[in-house]
């Protein structure tokens, strides 16, 4: 599992790559909330989760994607979800994290 | 090995409706599409391989009891919730054939809907019955005692005939019981719940696992559950709310979802799963998408070894 970031629009773009299952799961953990610590800082406050390179999440991803949440709640970050594969998306849908995350279909419609 | 489900349903029992039971009577005319049938069997076919589940049938309401018959001939159950009523009416009908009159009983843990069958189990008023209640929890007796207290139920727990006995078991020790092995884990869950591992002679496996919270804070201690799962030939598992719903508005209820339940299972390389304690909000309908996205979630999320996703109901008999 890869985790690249970008700033687009002032914005920090975050783009991990692979699967996240329970072996990439703690990885995917730590940089996501490192991703929200350094979205903190910029005046934006919103973090963009491009997914268009995930090939699948399992549970402990989506709930990585929670306590990511929460951290983020505390700090006014607003995390968006992008792009999702169509795996992904039936994920997200069959979990009922649609209703938890902000879904784009794009990049720039989650900025 | 074969497992029986006597009450799926989690939290609270659930009735079909007059209003319901129209609806599928009028769903199936309709599929039927003017036909004839000869005679109930052939009806019977129609909606069986015709009609979806939830169509034809009903995931059932009765809160949680499972037989597994297994060991040396004495009934094995797990819990005692009002799909005990039934089994109860059945065991006794087996006893009149011949049937061991001993029964030992396995306890997730004695939150009401886990023990409200035990005032109507009938084989507890056979003076000829030994029951024996094996629990995590050194106040199970009193549990069932409680419920039976004048203010409660008209018939005292000292007013039941049957020899009952109440062992204490404790995590991490394996024993025999009825000609089966039994292993125990603890699990989170309010006043602490027990899932159990039934392992036979031949070497078949099942896990009942339900009332548990796989806590979002403690992820790195499912690796302990899988080991627990690990090669079953079927595990029985907590289902109750999507995976949103337990880390969101229902977070500290006690329960998980279908998908990290079968992330648990892929994990312990289990052969089955059956999704368990369902929500009694939920209708026939809602169950039968559930159960249809877990099988979807599992195709997209497989590795090695297939998972057979299976949907208990009450009266499901699963051969292992």
């Amino acid at each position: 599992m890869n985790w690249s970031e970008e700033i687009r629009n002032g914005t920090i773009v975050a783009t991990p790559r692979g699967r996240v299952d329970e072996s990439t799961a703690q990885k995917f953990a730590d940089d996501l909330a490192a991703g929200v610590g350094r979205a903190a800082e910029m005046p934006s406050k919103r973090l963009v989760l491009h997914l268009a390179s995930i090939e699948y999440m399992s549970s402990r991803g989506l709930r990585a994607l929670t306590l990511a949440k929460r951290k983020a709640d505390a700090a006014s970050v607003r995390i968006a979800l992008a792009a999702p594969t169509d795996i992904m998306r039936e994920i997200l849908a069959i979990s009922r994290y649609d209703k938890l995350f902000v879904v784009s279909d794009t990049i720039d419609g989650a900025l | 090995m074969i497992v029986r489900f006597w009450g799926t349903r989690g939290s609270l029992p659930v009735a079909q409706t007059a209003r319901t039971i129209r609806e599928k009577i009028a769903r199936a005319l309709v599929a039927a599409k003017g036909r004839s049938f000869a005679d109930e069997a052939e009806a019977d076919r129609f909606i069986g391989e015709e009609l979806s589940f939830a169509a034809g049938s009903s995931y059932g309401g009765a809160t949680t009891c499972i037989e597994i018959e297994a060991g040396d001939g004495s009934f094995i159950l797990c819990d005692l919730g009002s799909g005990l009523r039934e089994f109860g009416l059945d065991a006794m009908r087996r006893c009149a054939e011949g049937h061991e009159r001993t029964y030992n009983v396995f306890m997730s843990h004695v939150h009401w809907d886990h023990i409200m069958g035990f005032p109507f189990f009938v084989p507890a008023f056979d003076p000829g019955a030994r029951i024996v209640i094996h629990s995590g929890h050194a106040d199970a007796e009193a549990a069932l005692r409680r419920q039976q207290e004048e203010m409660s139920f008209p018939v005292a727990f000292d007013w039941l005939r049957a020899k009952i006995e109440f062992v204490t078991v404790t995590p991490g020790t394996v024993y025999s019981v009825g000609g089966v092995n039994v292993e125990v884990m603890a699990q989170h869950h309010s006043h602490v719940s027990y899932g159990y591992r039934f392992t036979d002679a031949d070497g078949k496996t099942a896990i009942f696992s339900t009332d548990s919270e796989h806590k979002i804070e403690q992820m790195e201690g499912e690796a302990d559950v899988a080991h627990f799962f690990r090669n079953a030939d079927l595990v029985i598992c907590d289902t109750m709310y999507s995976l949103a719903d337990s880390v969101s508005m229902k977070e500290d209820w006690g329960h998980s979802s279908n998908i990290v339940a079968i992330d648990l299972c892929h994990e312990a390389e289990a052969k089955r799963l059956a999704l368990f304690h369902h929500e009694p909000t939920y209708s026939d309908e809602d169950l039968e998408r559930m159960h249809r996205e877990s099988i979807r979630y599992e195709e997209l999320t497989r590795r090695d070894h297939p998972l057979d996703v299976l949907c208990a109901y009450d009266g499901l008999e699963v051969v292992l």
